[in-house]
């Protein structure tokens, strides 16, 4: 696939270079070299600056001024490896909910007639017309401790449940946010899958629950390492749901690079924050790539 | 049938013939079997016997039933009258997955996420592991796919993917192994192979078969017995032979094989020869007696290509003779194919084979020539 081909073949591709060059390249690179950079008080607050009229020598200066500091700054204090972890640990049992939740979902959409699964489809895309910003506040006014939930387990005579600013909070959010993004490439497995395959194993003795375990389940294998992927990414980074539903208490790394930013002013800090998470997370989006290629391949 | 007992046709040689022992007990028996879909009937009230060690084969075109009846025996289809019984056991009461009954799928349905080995294992897992490894070795050997048992489905060939679906549907060794049009998948040259290599693996195996297919060619080489279906209905169950030489109907002569459909009617018959008269034929036709018609009856006459003489010469009175001009020559290799405008505006197909390499072609377009055909040739049709 990536064998290399004569340049003029080429050139239509070199339109998504361009572009991720411009908006993926370019900022990675003005963020590497922000933790690379050491505080400072100034604006903007960070050094050493770049100062072209000085030609080369000025960048030779600016070179050498780099350091490591904010990477050993983030060893030395523990504050840094625990959000990190912490973040894995959010984003780990955010994905095992998600798959508990949306495979028998995307299971059971794949089995409706087809008028019927378009209408479900459509019914797991609908959220994605109403604001992220403004679910996640719906989210508040219904955990809250004088919340909508709370309102109906006393109606009921049910004991009030604290699920709002805490680390349980954090994960509803993560993972009614999240639960398209699940659903979908489970989705798309299951109901590509060809009926005649599970008459062929009833054929040969399977009843339907061992059919479902020794056909459907493994043939769904790469919608559920697509799926869990692409949930599992973007929750270790995530922001906005830590931060309107978690508690003090919650540490996640997106809230790390957003205190760090905007409170500490520590620009170099954060960037080196940002850098780590990147990191880490090439592995896991490069297996989700794999696994994408696979799935094409396979169609 | 009652025509064969009075004719002497084609293979009555052979000796397996249980549906003619009045004492043997049928495999499979279907009884008033009708099976609806909304407001279509898809099998409408169909009984049938099938023996034990039969290649029996439901032929039809496409939407007359026979899928669904076979479906029915698998237990995909559940009919709404009617019984189906497996050695006078009824197979209703039980699901597909506890029936004696494998199918081979028309789409070979192989598991694309196991090997050819596990694929062949799947039916196999009440057995215990020794067991199933050496059934899996025994039918690997069987379909001659030793070497590819580590193989994925899509790593295989046509005709080894067909195999492949074949030895996983024999491997739990069912009592009745159905097949779904198992060779559509393949390519001309292959399916003729493929089509002796079944029979061969069926009499070794001493299985019984039934297979749905819709080209009679299939049908006629493989099978014991043929049953020929339209609308839901089966038409005329016999050999292959029977059902070729003495179709009961314009549509069994006109769905197997070739066939020249001439209609007349009835103006004597003296207990040996029938005479007829029809537009095609001035002089009249002679045909040999089997049934007895009043004169006056119509009737349609159907000729095989092959049984029909082209000559240049006029053939002897009650040979049926017919002067006709060639329309068009079809060189086959093995045959060639006229086809000749008769009076009456009527087209006949004739065919000849060419039995001798070097020829000169006597015969050539729009030429006028005679056609005839023996009493014997002729079927007469009523119906």
């Amino acid at each position: 696939m990536s064998k290399l081909r004569p340049l003029h073949r080429g050139l239509p591709a070199l339109a998504p270079f361009l572009w991720l060059a411009a908006f993926f390249l370019f900022p990675f690179v003005l963020v590497a070299k922000l933790s690379l950079s050491d505080i400072a008080l100034a604006m903007p607050p960070y050094a050493p600056r770049l100062d072209l009229s000085k030609g080369l020598a000025g960048v030779s200066t600016f070179l050498h001024s780099l350091d490591f500091d904010a990477y050993r700054h983030m060893v030395e204090d523990g504050v840094y490896a625990a959000a990190y972890l912490s973040s894995l640990k959010f984003a780990a049992i955010g994905t095992g909910i998600l798959l508990l939740v949306g495979y028998p979902m995307a299971y059971g959409m794949a089995r409706c007639p087809p008028k019927v699964r378009q209408a479900l489809l459509m019914m797991v895309v609908l959220p994605f017309w109403t604001s992220f910003l403004i679910r996640i506040y719906a989210w508040i006014a219904i955990l809250k401790p004088e919340g909508l939930l709370n309102a109906a387990l006393g109606w009921l005579g049910l004991p009030p449940v604290a699920l709002m600013d805490n680390d349980p909070a954090v994960i509803i959010g993560l993972v009614y946010a999240y639960l398209p993004f699940m659903v979908l490439p489970l989705y798309s497995v299951l109901e590509r899958q060809d009926e005649s395959l599970l008459e062929a194993a009833s054929d040969l003795g399977c009843t339907q629950f061992e059919a479902f375990w020794r056909v459907t389940f493994p043939m769904s294998l790469p919608g559920v390492a697509a799926g869990a992927l692409l949930c599992f990414i973007p929750m270790v980074g995530e922001f906005v749901i830590p931060d309107l539903l978690g508690g003090s208490s919650t540490l996640m790394l997106g809230k790390t690079i957003w205190t760090e930013f905007f409170a500490n002013r520590d620009w170099p800090a954060a960037s080196a924050v940002a850098i780590i998470l990147l990191a880490t997370l090439i592995a896991p989006i490069l297996i989700y790539q794999r696994q994408q290629a696979k799935l094409l391949d396979a169609q | 049938m009652t025509t064969s007992s009075r004719l002497n046709i084609g293979a009555v040689r052979c000796t397996f013939a249980p549906w003619e022992d009045p004492t043997a007990k049928p495999l499979i028996r279907f009884e008033g079997v009708v099976k609806r879909f909304g407001d279509d009937v898809a099998v409408n009230g169909v009984s049938l016997d099938i023996y034990e060690k039969e290649f029996f084969a439901l032929l039809g075109p496409s939407g007359c039933g026979k899928t669904t009846l076979m479906r029915m025996l698998a237990g995909f289809e559940t009919p709404n009258e009617g019984r189906i019984t497996l050695e006078g056991e009824d197979i209703l009461a039980k699901p597909a997955h506890k029936r004696p009954v494998n199918m081979m799928f028309q789409s070979y349905a192989l598991f694309p996420h196991l090997n050819v080995e596990q694929n062949i294992a799947f039916g196999l897992k009440d057995l215990p592991k020794d067991e199933r490894n050496d059934r899996v070795l025994e039918m690997l050997a069987l379909v001659r796919l030793e070497g590819l048992a580590r193989r994925k489905p899509d790593q295989l060939s046509g005709g080894q993917r067909q195999r492949v679906a074949l030895a996983r549907a024999i491997a739990p060794r069912p009592r009745l192994l159905l097949l779904d049009e198992p060779l559509a998948a393949l390519d001309k040259k292959l399916r003729d192979e493929t089509q002796f290599e079944l029979v061969a693996l069926q009499e070794r195996l001493g299985m019984t078969f039934m297979v749905v297919t819709h080209d009679q060619e299939e049908a006629m080489v493989m099978s014991t017995r043929v049953a020929v279906m339209d609308k839901g209905q089966i038409v005329q169950v016999g050999r292959p032979s029977e059902v070729y030489e003495t179709p009961n109907s314009r549509y069994v002569a006109d769905f197997i094989g070739e066939v020249n459909l001439f209609e007349a009617k009835v103006i004597s018959a003296d207990g040996v020869t029938m005479t007829l008269a029809g537009d095609n034929c001035p002089a009249g036709y002679a045909v040999r007696e089997d049934d007895l018609l009043s004169p006056g009856a119509a009737v349609t006459l159907a000729v095989r290509p092959e049984k029909i003489q082209v000559s240049q010469d006029r053939p002897p009175a009650g040979a049926n003779g017919m002067a006709g001009k060639v329309a068009d020559i079809g060189y086959l290799g093995d045959w060639t194919t006229y086809l000749i405008t008769v009076p009456g505006g009527m087209t006949v197909r004739a065919a000849r084979a060419n039995s001798a390499r070097i020829v000169e072609r006597p015969i050539d377009w729009d030429d006028e020539v005679w056609l005839s055909f023996s009493p014997d040739a002729a079927v007469v049709l009523t119906s």
